[in-house]
């Protein structure tokens, strides 16, 4: 979806155990739910007004 | 929005600031997520600064994961905090852009936009601003930002391609969408997905 949306260089983090120990453990579990950092950008624009990167 | 949406959206808003409004003003209770410092220290923050905060600035804290991970922000940079709740990302933000960037925070719920402006007031925070706004329609002008983060919040939108066209939007062309966010490694039912009770629970 992110590329969809018109971002490039998706990256994705290491999961996190965001709800370990948490009253929303077990719903968590059960969807194998996890954490995660994401890092994309947008693409810029070169001199002929065209974006760098694949949409 | 040119799809089905499995709940309303404004219903499920309502129950989103149900929740986060007593996230924001009874952070002592128990959730079904982790909140504040201990959660603050499980997904890494950096311990120095999270110490600098006063607890008004933590404890109502309830991310998912470190925005910050992958990528710390540069000085002078232009933030936009999508779902800033209390302002613990914001003012994680803060500290790294220095008083030469500047961070707009958007939140729709109206206690925890009074809980992060008194304590961006209490730090002495000036290039910190919060605003009112939905993440499908940001009180932010296209292009304004240098980097957009969020944390827990996507997920709680029915209407994700709408939020990720938004943050397109006020990011200027190169600019970094960094965010944390929960994601499931195996797919949900979709009654369940139809559960607006189960979006928040």
């Amino acid at each position: 979806m992110l590329e969809e949306a018109g971002f490039v260089d998706v990256t994705i983090g290491p999961a996190f155990d965001t709800f370990g120990g948490a009253g929303g453990e077990n719903n968590a579990r059960a969807f194998d739910v996890y954490g995660y950092a994401f890092i994309a950008r947008k693409p810029s624009i070169n001199k002929e007004g065209n974006h760098h990167g694949k949409r | 929005m040119d799809h089905d949406l499995p709940v309303d959206p404004d219903t499920l808003r309502e129950q989103v600031r149900t929740k986060y409004r007593e996230v924001a003003t009874h952070p002592d209770r128990s959730f079904h997520f982790h909140t504040g410092r201990p959660l603050a220290a499980r997904l890494g923050y950096d311990t120095a600064t999270v110490d600098s905060f006063p607890d008004r600035a933590v404890e109502s804290y309830a991310g998912v994961a470190n925005p910050f991970e992958l990528r710390r922000l540069e000085p002078g940079e232009r933030v936009v905090d999508v779902g800033s709740g209390a302002g613990f990302d914001s003012f994680i933000a803060a500290s790294q852009v220095g008083v030469s960037g500047a961070v707009v925070g958007v939140d729709m719920t109206d206690e925890m936009l009074a809980k992060s402006t008194a304590t961006a007031v209490q730090l002495g925070l000036g290039h910190v601003d919060f605003r009112k706004g939905l993440a499908e329609a940001m009180p932010v002008e296209d292009g304004w930002a240098d980097v957009v983060i969020s944390n827990g919040v996507i997920n709680l939108s029915v209407d994700k391609r709408a939020v990720f066209d938004e943050i397109h939007r006020v990011l200027r062309p190169g600019g970094v969408l960094q965010f944390a966010d929960i994601a499931n490694g195996r797919p949900v039912p979709p009654e369940a997905l139809r559960d607006v009770d189960l979006w928040t629970g």
